[in-house]
């Protein structure tokens, strides 16, 4: 656009080449994906989405087919990366973008389940899990600390020579 | 012979279940003798599943087509090295490989026993017993290996077949490293077995101590070593054959080799709370009982395909069986737990936040929360689908995000936790211990950043890298130091004396470095770059420094595959460094390809090449190359922390004063003592009796 405006002032050759330029570049953004002059906007966003040929497990911008004839992004990748490097020279925002593809395959697309609904659990339960165990340790360790000395009272009755033996054979396998 | 190995695996069968039955007689009727002819028959065991695994690598080597499972593995083309691992390529021989890999383990675990524990070893048994039979109903009844082909005549009369020539095994695992890597797995997964059985054994003989931990450490170790190991060539294999410029995907069946060692890793921590502060008993049996759940879960992931991977190799609906025996184990696990738990409450108490007890609390609870970050995600996709009806995929992104800060609280805690002393940690030997391993790795974090490290979480593990790394070395610099002023040796004499006196502890420390070597490794992955271009001969790419041009394509075929294969001439600063060849395989009987990866691979990064095969549109030979910088760390931290792992099970060296001390004092003195109570951090001060580093 900065060539335009500069075109316009100055001189229609400019004008001309900024013209050319600009459409040297669209014409780029539309060439198929697997090439290596994609944008990195649409690179970032084709690992976004994944590959739905139902056997890589595999995002479409990474997807790499071992065994197959080519081991590259198969068709079906290679048909959603071009997808999404025509949606972002179009000028699709990200979230517009994997919304389409959703609308398209289904929730199975995105990679990262969608934070809401049932789905927020697999988030959620990761950080949470966590800090209960963290409140379940520090009630632990508050008992802990309150606990006197070494008194099993009420425990097991088990016999002192045993408990005995025990610990002597435990010291033995210890200094093995 | 296909009757002499089924005939065989059907006695195996009968005789684990002999030691099963018999040794439960023998415990409830106290009688001493049938405990023994159970314990016999649990080693015998050993003996005849040898013969069925020999019988069948027989079938392998004299390339006999008349087995269903050597004629969908093996032709007769194929090396043999590949045809003895043929035997575990799929379904039916893994199984069998399982069951003969964890009866090496249950002879070992009987026979070096024999004469010992005498309140344990009958429990022991009964366990192992009756996970051997669970295997070895498999093996015999449910997917057996010596099925012989027949075919029907036209009156419908089923006579044996023999085909001319096998299937062959797939091309994917004809690599060097898949001779190795199941093995290696498998002794992971059925080593847990062993530590299983004694914490049963202890519960269920309701014996009071730490006996059944001091027995079975360095088992545990074998087994978590060898998970470890196997985790490892998995990612190498995956990188060097699969061609995708990666080493770890999240898929299902990886995050279940990781699992049980996770727990494995946790346990190994917190037995010591138990051995020095009699603290966390039920944690430990807990610990180890969940550890071999995740095994078999492990095992029934790989061979059930219940979520969908790509590691299909050996797929089938055996899953039932798996998920029965889950269920039996975690019941009796829970059963017993229930009537014994009384034998199982701590000693001691806790004296301070800051001390190597609360550390170990948090080391415990960030490896289960990362265990169960990685299986939530896992089987999330089943759960959903069960809950909603409607698929979902929970991908390699949603892995990253979570683990990563995890991991890195992890190697914070590795830094931290050692330093720290029993009981209580003094906030000047905080300052002591810290202050300059924290200076040096801010130091290096700014270096960092100056050279271009600049991503958030690369920039963390940087900084918590050098601080580890700094700390393990002070510490072994400061016990080496007292070693070398009293006894007059040099430094470097007085580090080997120090490791030898304490191997378990330093042993670990080399274990914590050969972690902050993998998590460098990991953390250069944040850089990688790749790109992919059609290249005629003359073009050429940049990745990086390096400028790859096209010299050649050829196409050097031979009997066994038909190949595509570019010259590749690599510059770096206008001048020729390489030549790189990398090819694309077709298999002439499986019509399957291969990619032969081109990788050159320095401490700084790979280059990492693959001929892509030719473009669908244009039909031109397609190039990709990848920059990864660090991997290498990866694979040369997996060699130490074996390393690592050796050392921690040699037996220590003592100076005689310090044995007889040990002797002196029993382990249960010590305990009530509160463990050997001194600072961790303050072997300088412990001088004239207690040797360096000793209390770990």
């Amino acid at each position: 656009m900065i060539n335009v405006t500069y075109g316009m002032k100055f001189s229609g050759f400019a004008m001309r080449a900024g013209a050319a330029l600009l459409f040297a570049v669209m014409f780029l953004a539309l060439a198929p994906a697997s090439r290596s002059d994609e944008s990195p906007r649409a690179k970032a966003l084709s690992k976004k989405v994944m590959c739905m040929c139902g056997g890589c497990n595999d995002t479409a911008g990474t997807c790499n087919h071992t065994g197959g004839a080519f081991s590259g992004p198969c068709d079906t990748a290679k048909a959603m990366q071009k997808e999404v490097a025509q949606r972002v020279d179009r000028g699709d925002s990200d979230d517009l973008i994997l919304q389409s593809f959703v609308q398209e395959y289904g929730p199975t697309v995105l990679p990262d389940p969608p934070k809401k609904g049932f789905t927020w659990l697999v988030w959620i339960a990761p950080v949470v899990a966590p800090l209960i165990a963290l409140f379940l340790i520090w009630e632990i360790v508050r008992r802990w600390r309150r606990r006197v000395a070494l008194a099993p009272a009420g425990g097991p009755s088990i016999s002192p020579e045993l408990l005995d033996r025990a610990r002597r054979e435990s010291g033995r396998e210890s200094d093995e | 012979m296909d009757i002499f190995g089924s005939f065989a695996l059907l006695l195996a069968f009968l005789a684990t279940v002999y030691a099963f039955v018999a040794g439960i007689v023998g415990i409830i009727t106290r009688r001493t003798l049938l405990t023994k002819s159970a314990r016999n028959a649990g080693m015998a065991v050993f003996g005849l599943i040898t013969l069925a695994v020999a019988s069948l690598e027989y079938f392998f080597f004299t390339d006999n087509f008349s087995l269903a499972y050597v004629a969908a593995h093996s032709n007769h083309a194929l090396p043999l090295y590949y045809k003895f691992s043929a035997l575990w390529a799929g379904q039916e021989g893994s199984l069998l490989w399982w069951s003969w890999l964890l009866s090496i383990y249950v002879f070992l675990a009987l026979f070096l026993n024999r004469k010992k524990h005498p309140e344990l070893m009958p429990y022991v048994g009964v366990t192992l017993a009756g996970v051997q039979t669970f295997f070895l109903v498999l093996n015999n009844f449910v997917a057996s290996p010596f099925h012989v082909l027949a075919s029907a005549d036209s009156a419908g009369v089923m006579h044996m077949a023999r085909l001319s020539e096998g299937t062959g095994l797939n091309p994917l695992l004809q690599y060097p490293e898949m001779v190795i890597h199941p093995p290696m797995l498998y002794l992971g997964y059925t080593g847990f077995t062993i530590p299983f059985a004694f914490a049963m054994a202890a519960l269920l003989a309701r014996y009071p101590g730490e006996k059944w931990i001091h027995i079975t450490r360095r088992w545990t170790m074998v087994a978590w070593c060898f998970q470890g190991i196997g985790v490892l060539l998995g990612a190498h294999w995956a990188y060097a054959v699969l061609g995708w410029g990666g080493y770890w995907a999240w898929d299902p069946v990886e995050n279940a080799a990781l699992l049980p060692w996770i727990t494995g890793t946790a346990f190994l921590h917190s037995v010591m709370m138990q051995e020095k502060r009699g603290m966390m008993k039920v944690w430990n049996v807990w610990l180890v009982f969940v550890t071999f759940m995740l095994c078999i879960l492990g095992t029934s992931l790989t061979r059930t395909g219940i979520v969908s991977s790509v590691h299909a190799f050996a797929e089938s609906s055996i899953g039932g069986w798996f998920f029965g025996f889950l269920g039996i184990v975690f019941v009796v696990c829970l059963a017993t737990w229930f009537k014994n738990r009384d034998y199982l409450r701590s000693d001691n108490k806790l004296d301070s936040l800051v001390s190597r007890e609360s550390s170990f609390l948090f080391n415990n609870l960030i490896l289960l929360a990362a265990c169960f970050a990685v299986l939530w995600g896992t089987l999330f996709p089943v759960l959903s689908e069960w809950v909603t009806g409607s698929k979902i995929s929970v991908g390699p992104p949603f892995f990253n995000k979570v683990n990563v800060p995890i991991a890195l609280f992890l190697l914070f805690l590795t830094g931290v936790g050692p330093l720290l002393a029993w009981r209580k940690t003094s906030l000047d030997a905080l300052r002591r211990n810290f202050a300059w391993p924290l200076v040096g790795g801010l130091i290096a974090g700014a270096a960092g950043f100056a050279f271009g490290w600049r991503e958030f979480y690369p920039q963390i593990c940087l900084i918590l890298s050098v601080f580890v790394t700094l700390t393990i070395f002070s510490e072994f610099y400061r016990g080496a130091r007292v070693i070398a002023s009293r006894d007059g040796s040099n430094l470097l004499t007085a580090v080997g004396e120090l490791t030898m006196r304490n191997t378990r502890r330093y042993g670990g420390y080399v274990v914590h470095f050969a972690m902050v070597l993998i998590f460098v490794g990991i953390a250069g992955s944040a850089f990688n770059q790749d790109i992919q271009k059609e290249l005629k001969v003359g073009q050429s790419l940049t990745i990086g420094p390096y400028t790859i041009l096209c010299q050649n394509f050829d196409q050097p075929s031979n009997e066994n595959y038909e190949s595509d294969r570019a010259t590749l001439e690599v510059f770096r600063n206008g001048h020729s460094e390489m030549m790189l060849y990398p090819e694309r395989r077709l298999f002439r009987t499986s019509q399957v390809t291969e990619t032969i990866v081109a990788n050159e691979s320095t401490p700084v990064h790979d280059l990492y090449v693959v001929y892509a095969g030719r473009s669908p549109d244009t039909n031109l030979p397609v190039i990709h190359a990848y920059l990864n910088p660090l991997v290498k760390w990866i694979w040369f931290g997996g060699i130490v922390m074996v390393l690592g792992t050796c050392l921690a099970m040699v037996p220590d060296r003592r100076a005689a004063i310090v044995l007889r001390a040990a002797r002196d004092r029993s382990w249960g003195d010590a305990i009530v003592q509160g463990g050997s109570g001194s600072p961790a951090t303050s072997p300088v001060r412990s001088a004239p009796i207690r040797r360096p580093g000793s209390d770990d």
